[in-house]
């Protein structure tokens, strides 16, 4: 017996003319010029074709990286033209033009941007299409008396991206707006520190060459003039903030920063219009631009982990439903908005679709995968009168179901909203920069008040108030402001390179001390679907089988497809498939009778001794063996099963070692959770299965509640019934693949395969915290002694126009020199060896 | 030196109207999208004729869906 994981599928035959995928062996058609690797690239290829947009090819062959197989969804798209879908999205341009933002799967590489924006062109009614090569999202210029937005999305669908109406377009809105508004301060503050710095060059070298007094007052009022926009405009925000934190009782960073702007400021306006004394404006506009620098940066390191997840909030769960009209021969199947639906409401669930409500079957017999429901991996059958949750997927034939309930009334819609719940009351984190901030500001007035009172009786108070200035505005933790922001958008950006979208950056300092890991089953610690896993028999066999099978869109013939091949045969021609449901599949494979499927079905006699060892072998892994028979001989046995991730042993092994506690929590049956437990090493006692995802969000809430000192609780899964427990965990992780919900509600999402980057998370997160705290060391060292010059009276303006940059700077290369996360170029190069 | 009560001001004068255009592009959005821009210029402009109209297979949606599960089975 074989382990097939190791091994790669065979250099094919044929690519796929549309997407260059390799052609599974029984789709290629020797004597087709085009060849098609499934249904949706035939389908593509031919509309951008008939569309004559061949040039699409030429720039996609411009393009690097393999494509992925187009996915059409044939759908009508009729609930797009409800106004309840489409008014979240739409803007009304006026004179019957409307701008609607859809956001687009499926957009892979450039030569999409050019596809998509070619709409135009074909569809009447369409003026213009810009796509977002980054967030995916189309805007759409149309009018609606002459196309509707379901003719857009059906057009959109055939080409392979299937569109979704941008449900959170008013966030992403004000998100756009925040940016853009935080630019323009930015490159005021900018501009006019820039401009300070030759106006004050020119007054510093006056101090020592001498200059008349003409023009010294001139270049005094000037730089006032100058930095009136950075007071008024750039530094606004400080100011807000701090006086929010003093409303809320909080002492925030930006209060000790505001304090230093207001008294450097206002001292300096008094210094020009008296025409005596210290300016101190090229310091401000410099620490004010440095400031909103730093906070720019880590929103837009940020900001791709936040795009994403809003429109996959946009992307609702379940979308739309099939509404069946009238009965018998004159019923009329139309797409609707799941708020139409009331319950009494017949909706049709085709196979391989999402049930899209809570009800109970009318008519039909299938069998539902509930999954990202409940973890569960086997199939649950179905059939009149039984009921089904919404978020199943219909595995099986055409069901008809009787509307019970609809969105938040199901219980998954139950579930989400608990998730939205819990993610409002996310406590965020107190930064370690706020924290300090509080002892700052405290030390601060001190200090400030006994300069005033010693200085007052000892030189006057003259000297007294130049001093407390001087040492309030060089006090001014520029640095320690700089500190967090930096590190944080630097170690950001490395992760998001190395697959890791941080969405919640909090989550990098809560991971500071981990004691558990909860880790969910199907999935995230398995690959989530069914494969054949073992083989034992001839090899000709199994592409025997693999070709029947891929005639069968049933489970078992997809894990088939799954499967590496070993070796390149000719290629078989397939006919006559019978498939008897339950039992399994047979036809003639060039000139062979091949049967697929249970020992009974195959019919080959008696199982011979190998066989029926490896069978019972498989069935004691957690496998379940599909026999094959050629000619009425049995040759061969696979085992399906959903195998667990290449890298799962290892990453829990290394979690283990660092005294972490590894947890399973699965909904799936407990007898196969405690294999794949034992199979990492876990105690039966860590592996606990049969969970709902109540269970499983009750469970989570136990540990955070009960969790001793600051060990943190992280949750790690992909299904929605994960999403729960992802909102509630300390720190939630959505693995890759994982579905919209759980996207939405971690903190942190992975967009690598496997696990291995849960331990380059807790990596990164450690040198961060590292990082931070070298760059606060760096900024109290600096604080500290540029106080103390200060209140010796040894600080003025232009010392302090040297050391604040240093000091900045000194921040910024700790910042940037530390690697917090690996380049993906290691760890990818890795992963694609091992595939090689 | 009189004449830098003229041109200094002059000069903060210009610098200010690049910061007003600054300031216009970065509220009119032209900042949002940093990636696409890139990409989008490097398409040639080939001469494209498009047929024109909705495809048949556009307007009977059902028509489609039938052939997608044709083709599956």
């Amino acid at each position: 017996m074989t382990p097939l994981s190791a091994r790669r599928a065979p250099a094919a035959a044929a690519a796929c003319s549309h997407c260059g995928q390799p052609v599974p062996l029984a789709l290629v058609r020797p004597a087709d010029d085009t060849q098609f690797c499934c249904a949706g690239c035939r389908q593509v290829y031919t509309l951008v074709r008939e569309w004559g947009f061949d040039q699409y090819y030429r720039l996609v062959g411009q393009q690097q990286g393999a494509l992925e197989p187009a996915t059409v969804t044939g759908r009508s798209f009729e609930d797009f033209d409800d106004a309840r879908v489409q008014t979240p999205a739409t803007e009304d341009l006026g004179g019957d033009r409307r701008r609607t933002r859809l956001y687009l799967e499926g957009v892979h590489c450039a030569a999409c941007v050019w596809l998509v924006e070619k709409l135009p062109a074909v569809l009447s009614g369409v003026d213009e299409v810009r796509l977002n090569y980054g967030s995916a999202v189309a805007e759409i210029n149309w009018r609606p008396a002459h196309t509707r937005l379901s003719t857009i999305g059906r057009a959109l669908d055939r080409l392979g991206y299937t569109p979704h109406v941008h449900q959170a377009a008013r966030v992403q809105d004000a998100r756009r707006s925040e940016d853009r508004a935080g630019l323009a301060r930015l490159g005021v503050a900018t501009a006019c520190a820039m401009n300070l710095m030759f106006v004050s060059g020119a007054l510093y070298a006056g101090e020592y060459s001498g200059m008349a007094s003409p023009y010294e007052a001139f270049f005094r009022w000037l730089s006032l003039v100058v930095a009136l926009p950075v007071i008024f405009f750039s530094a606004t925000p400080f100011f807000q903030t701090a006086i929010a934190g003093l409303r809320a009782g909080i002492v925030h960073i930006d209060l000790p920063i505001a304090i230093a702007l207001a008294v450097a400021s206002a001292a300096s306006a008094w210094n020009t219009l008296t025409g005596t004394g210290p300016l101190w404006f090229d310091s401000l506009a410099m620490l004010v631009a440095a400031l909103l620098g730093a906070r720019q940066l880590q929103r837009s390191a940020q900001r791709a982990a936040l795009e994403r997840a809003d429109s996959l909030r946009g992307v609702a769960f379940l979308e739309f439903a099939r509404r069946v009209d009238g009965t018998g021969t004159d019923a009329t199947v139309v797409e609707v908005p799941l708020s139409a639906l009331v319950p009494g409401d017949v909706v049709e669930v085709r196979s391989g679709e999402l049930v899209p409500v809570d009800g109970v079957v009318l008519s039909g017999r299938s069998a539902l995968d509930n999954a990202v429901l409940t973890g569960e991996t086997a199939p649950l059958a179905v059939t009149d009168g039984d009921g089904v949750n919404a978020g199943a997927t219909n595995l099986g034939a055409r069901l008809l179901v009787r509307v019970n309930a609809t969105g938040a009334q199901t219980r998954v819609g139950a579930l989400l909203a608990i998730v939205q719940e819990a993610l409002s009351r996310k406590p965020s984190l107190l930064q370690t920069t706020d924290v300090m901030a509080r002892r700052f500001v405290q030390v601060l007035l001190v200090v400030a008040a006994a300069t005033v009172g010693i200085g007052w009786t000892q030189f006057g108070p003259e000297v007294a108030m130049t001093r407390v200035v001087a040492l309030l505005v060089v006090s001014c933790p520029c640095a320690l402001g700089l500190a967090v922001p930096l590190a944080m958008s630097v170690a950001l950006m490395r992760a998001a390179r190395a697959g890791i979208f941080v969405k919640n950056p909090d989550a990098l300092e809560r991971l500071r001390h981990v004691s558990t890991v909860l880790l969910d089953k199907t999935g995230t610690i398995t690959e989530g679907r069914a494969s054949v896993v073992r083989w034992q028999g001839e090899d000709a066999a199994l592409q025997y089988a693999r070709a029947l099978e891929a005639e069968s869109s049933h489970r078992v013939a997809r894990a088939f497809q799954a499967a590496p091949g070993r070796g390149l045969y000719a290629v078989p021609t397939v006919h006559t498939v019978v498939e008897v449901p339950g039992r399994g599949i047979s036809g003639r494979v060039d000139d062979h009778e091949v049967r697929v499927g249970t020992a009974f079905h195959v019919d080959a006699g008696r199982v011979p001794e190998t066989f029926a060892t490896a069978s019972s072998a498989m069935v004691a892994e957690g496998l379940s063996p599909v026999f094959v028979a050629v000619d009425g001989r049995l040759a061969g046995v696979a085992g399906i099963g959903d195998e667990l991730r290449v890298d799962s042993r290892a990453t829990v092994a290394a979690l283990v070692a660092r005294g972490i506690r590894v947890r399973i929590l699965s909904g799936d049956h407990p007898d196969v959770v405690r294999r794949v437990g034992a199979a990492l090493g876990l105690a039966a006692d860590d592996a606990i299965g049969g969970l709902t995802p109540e269970d499983k969000r009750d469970a989570v809430a136990a540990l955070v509640a009960g969790r001793d000192g600051d060990g943190a609780v992280v949750m790690v899964g992909d299904g929605v019934n994960d999403a729960a427990a992802l909102a509630l965990a300390d720190v939630g992780i959505a693995v890759q693949g994982g579905m919209g919900a759980t996207i939405v509600a971690a903190d942190i999402v992975l967009t690598r395969e496997g696990l291995r980057p849960l331990l380059e998370i807790l990596d990164g997160a450690r040198r961060l915290r590292g990082v931070i705290r070298r760059n606060i060391a760096f900024s109290l060292v600096y604080n500290i002694g540029a106080s103390s010059l200060a209140l010796a009276g040894i600080v003025g303006p232009l010392l302090a126009a040297v050391l604040m940059p240093v000091s900045s700077l000194t921040v910024v290369l700790s910042s940037a020199l530390t690697r917090t996360f690996a380049r993906p170029g290691r760890a990818g190069a890795r992963s694609s060896a091992a595939e090689a | 030196m009189e004449t830098i009560f003229v041109l200094l001001p002059l000069a903060l004068l210009i610098a200010a109207i690049a910061v007003g255009f600054f300031i216009w592009a970065a509220t009119s959005g032209q900042f949002d999208d940093l990636e696409t821009p890139a990409v989008r210029i490097l398409f040639d402009d080939e001469e494209v004729a498009p047929r024109a109209g909705e495809p048949a297979s556009l307007r009977a949606s059902a028509g489609a869906a039938a052939s997608t599960r044709r083709v599956l089975r």
